[in-house]
């Protein structure tokens, strides 16, 4: 499975300072991580706590304030427009909205995970080649969507819309799938399931997979490692078995009152 | 003096109509005091004549004041009743009855003051003031929602002001552009006694050398004087270059309308409101402003376009002619080789066809151009910006071009025929299509943009993919409502030449066909409906 392979991404000194009208507002501070090849690592903690910024800085769709994001051996943040580009090609990305053009069809959509690696001109006029199709109808296929190939997207239900773009992401052949919230707008049986398809990649093709949640039970019982987010620093950082009950008060700031 | 009655009780009638609704009095007579301020100031109230036409001087009710101080009166007594309106209560009623009152006897006895003689007094350098505050004032509009710009653009404003006032008083080079505006507004004030003897003295002693030249050129000699009063109301021509004029305080004008209506709603209003004081609502002050602003846009735009129904009944035979003329139409005269139905068809397909390709051009050029006018896609770097700039100014200039002035000039540069009129229609059809089209751009969900910005999909296929799907549904339908309003437009633009059904109605009209044109007109009544029936059931299925 040597196309799924990646380097380690070594987070050094990351910080994020967005700046607006209304004063500025610093959204990650001084974080150093180490991801290694495999990983399933679930990013849990407070909305606005860092980590939907956190992922989006991971695949270069934002650029921090200060500090480095090293894959292998080029710093991405360091990367031109077309160089991240590239590396984008090899980093799937699934959006909690599902992020999937409404209008088009199932295939098209899933066929837009193979953009990156296509000529410009050639994309411009959708002449995907034979390999891209298969790799889509495979995806498709592994999803439980093949029938579903021709439909249009608006058609599906929430769960199918996001088992589209998770095929989507796949389509990319990544070696790195990012997943902002994936289960947040799905039932818990659905959310099983995305969670179930996630840890498959990670499991038999050897995917790292980043995912942020809000859903503590789901991510205790799917990732190899939990990393936790408070006001845009890293708190905790360890396998699921390590995270006590104090420290999950601490990370959502939950004030019990005391009997 | 009839006229005087019946504006009043107009005013009246409006207080009552509007009390049997229930609607707030304090509101009506607000409104009414504050535009009877508006008309104190702005609206000409009566007329004072030169010895020529355009020496006419129609003096507002502060011009009048200085003439008849006693005029001064009126304003700070609508001033008191909207300070004392505040309040509401019996009080602030009765404060609009007495000024209704008021307003009504000032009018009356200043209309029935003798013809008489004034001299104007021109305030130099008002409109020009006006100008620069009203540039100020925009400006000042425009920083009001931008709070880190506001001083500065207020600065802005107050230089442009001041660069105005001075260019606009400044000789500009031995000639001024705008010989209006220099002393426009005029006070009236009174003669110095004897004024009338000596102008009357003046005007005999130069008679003779006048009647030598009338006698030359064969016109009829004028007769010596006793008083101005002979002259009928005009004035001799040198004492109007002195600035003297004749005040005809009985010859009312527009302001006059207004002042007596609203002293009716005032006294009306007021009345009313004393009978139920519970006719008053919170937001009674800004809605009678409200009010006062529409009625003085609208009677100054009534006044200047000759608003007037006498002249529409007076040319109701020439209507009804025209029925008889018209009806029934002439289809088809064999025996004189003329087949108007046959005409009308083929003019209303080129009609069409004119509008088919014209907004298929303007179409052609605004898909691509549009994206460059969206802000949101020319956000990454200062030279986007600048084309975005561009793009939009480009747009707006465009716009502000009709359709038919273009055909006009493209008449002139292509020949007539319908080459000119399509070319107009798609060059101003760029601009309203790119706009509509560019602002569908704006407003796309963000979401598949940036999950194909995430798979490492370069921007034009970002383009390609996640915005071009969402918006063509729009921009169809855009286009097709642009296509309605251009067969509507294309009828039109034959009157100019540039082709199709209005040069066939054009020519029949001119001709005294009336029968012939009348087809033309039942013909687009039917084909704009079909077609805006058409596009509407399009768009429909479109979105």
């Amino acid at each position: 499975m040597g196309k799924y392979r990646t380097a380690m991404i070594e987070v050094r000194n990351l910080s994020q300072t967005f700046v607006s009208p209304k004063g500025s507002f610093r959204a990650l501070e001084d974080v150093n991580l180490s991801i290694p090849d495999h990983d399933f690592i679930a990013i849990i903690g407070r909305s606005g706590a860092g980590k939907s910024t956190f992922l989006r800085t991971l695949n270069g769709l934002l650029i921090p304030s200060e500090g480095s994001v090293v894959v292998g051996a080029t710093d991405i943040t360091q990367l031109s427009k077309r160089a991240l580009q590239k590396y984008r090609c090899k980093v799937g990305f699934i959006f909690q909205q599902f992020n999937l053009v409404n209008r088009l069809s199932v295939l098209d959509n899933v066929l837009h995970g193979r953009l990156g690696y296509l000529p410009t001109w050639r994309g411009l006029l959708g002449l995907y080649t034979e390999h891209d199709y298969e790799v889509a109808r495979a995806q498709l296929a592994r999803l439980d969507l093949s029938t579903k190939e021709n439909a249009r997207v608006d058609s599906l239900s929430g769960g199918q819309m996001q088992r589209v773009a998770i095929a989507r992401a796949m389509a990319q052949e990544p070696a790195l799938i990012l997943a902002d919230e994936p289960a947040a707008n799905l039932d818990p049986v659905l959310s099983e399931e995305v969670m179930r398809t996630l840890r498959g990649f990670n499991a038999e093709q050897g995917v790292t997979v980043v995912i942020n949640i809000h859903a503590l039970d789901l991510a205790l019982e799917y990732a190899k490692r939990i990393i936790a987010f408070k006001r845009g620093r890293l708190v905790f950082d360890g396998r699921p078995a390590e995270l006590s009950d104090a420290l999950v008060d601490d990370i959502y700031e939950r004030k019990e009152m005391l009997a | 003096m009839i006229a005087i009655v019946l504006y009043v009780l107009s005013g009246i009638a409006i207080a009552l109509l509007s009390g049997i609704a229930k609607g707030s009095m304090r509101r009506l007579w607000l409104g009414a005091a504050v535009g009877l301020l508006i008309a104190f100031v702005a609206f000409p109230f009566s007329r004072s004549l030169g010895n020529l036409t355009r020496e006419t001087v129609n003096p507002t009710l502060l011009a009048l004041a200085t003439d008849f101080p006693w005029l001064f009166g009126l304003p700070v007594l609508l001033i008191l009743t909207l300070l004392i309106a505040r309040r509401g209560g019996p009080r602030g009623a009765w404060t609009a009855v007495v000024t209704g009152v008021a307003t009504l006897l000032a009018g009356l006895v200043f209309y029935s003051q003798p013809v008489h003689l004034v001299r104007l007094a021109p305030i130099n350098g008002l409109m020009e003031l006006l100008t620069a505050l009203v540039l100020l004032g925009a400006i000042g509009l425009a920083a009001w929602n931008r709070p880190r710009l506001r001083w500065p653009l207020l600065a802005v404003g107050l230089v442009a002001g001041v660069l105005a006032f001075f260019w606009l008083n400044s000789s500009q080079g031995g000639h001024t552009y705008l010989p209006n505006s220099a002393g426009y507004y005029k006070l009236l004030r009174p003669t110095p006694a004897g004024a009338n003897l000596q102008l009357v003295d003046a005007y005999n002693a130069g008679l003779q050398a006048r009647n030598q030249v009338a006698k030359e050129n064969g016109l009829a000699l004028a007769e010596p004087i006793q008083s101005l009063a002979d002259l009928k109301g005009k004035i001799p021509a040198e004492a109007a270059n002195q600035g003297y004029r004749m005040l005809q305080p009985s010859r009312l004008q527009y302001g006059a309308f207004a002042v007596f209506v609203l002293a009716g709603l005032m006294l009306g209003a007021g009345l009313l409101h004393l009978r139920n004081l519970r006719l008053e609502e919170t937001g009674d002050l800004q809605a009678g402003v409200v009010l006062a602003s529409v009625f003085s846009l609208l009677l100054p735009a009534f006044n200047a376009t000759e608003f007037n129904p006498a002249k529409l009944v007076k040319g109701w035979p020439f209507l009804v002619q025209f029925g008889q003329k018209a009806w029934p139409p002439l289809l088809a005269d064999p025996s004189t080789n003329r087949f108007p139905l046959q005409e009308v068809l083929s003019f209303m397909t080129i009609t069409v066809e004119i509008a088919l390709v014209g907004t298929f051009i303007a179409a052609l050029v605004a898909l691509p151009t549009s994206f460059l006018a969206a802000r949101n896609l020319t956000g990454a770097s200062p030279w986007m910006r600048g084309v975005f700039y561009f793009t939009r100014a480009f747009y707006n200039v465009d716009r502000g071009i009709d359709t038919l002035i273009l055909a006009l000039i493209l008449v002139a540069a292509v020949g007539l025929g319908p080459f000119a009129g399509v070319l107009a229609m798609a060059i101003h059809s760029v601009a309203d299509l790119g706009k509509l089209y560019s602002e569908a751009i704006e407003n796309v969900d963000k979401g598949p943009i940036e999950a194909l910005e995430s798979t490492g999909t370069a921007g034009v296929n970002v383009l390609r993919w996640a915005i071009l799907p969402q918006v063509l549904p729009l921009l169809v339908s855009y286009t097709v409502y642009r296509f309605e309003i251009n067969f509507r437009v294309s009828i039109i633009l034959g009157f100019v030449g540039a082709g199709g059904i209005g040069f066939f109605i054009q020519g029949a009209m001119a001709a005294g066909q009336y029968d012939q044109m009348i087809i033309g007109v039942i013909a687009i009544v039917i084909v704009v409906n079909l077609i805006d029936f058409a596009s509407s059931y399009l768009r429909s299925r479109l979105v």
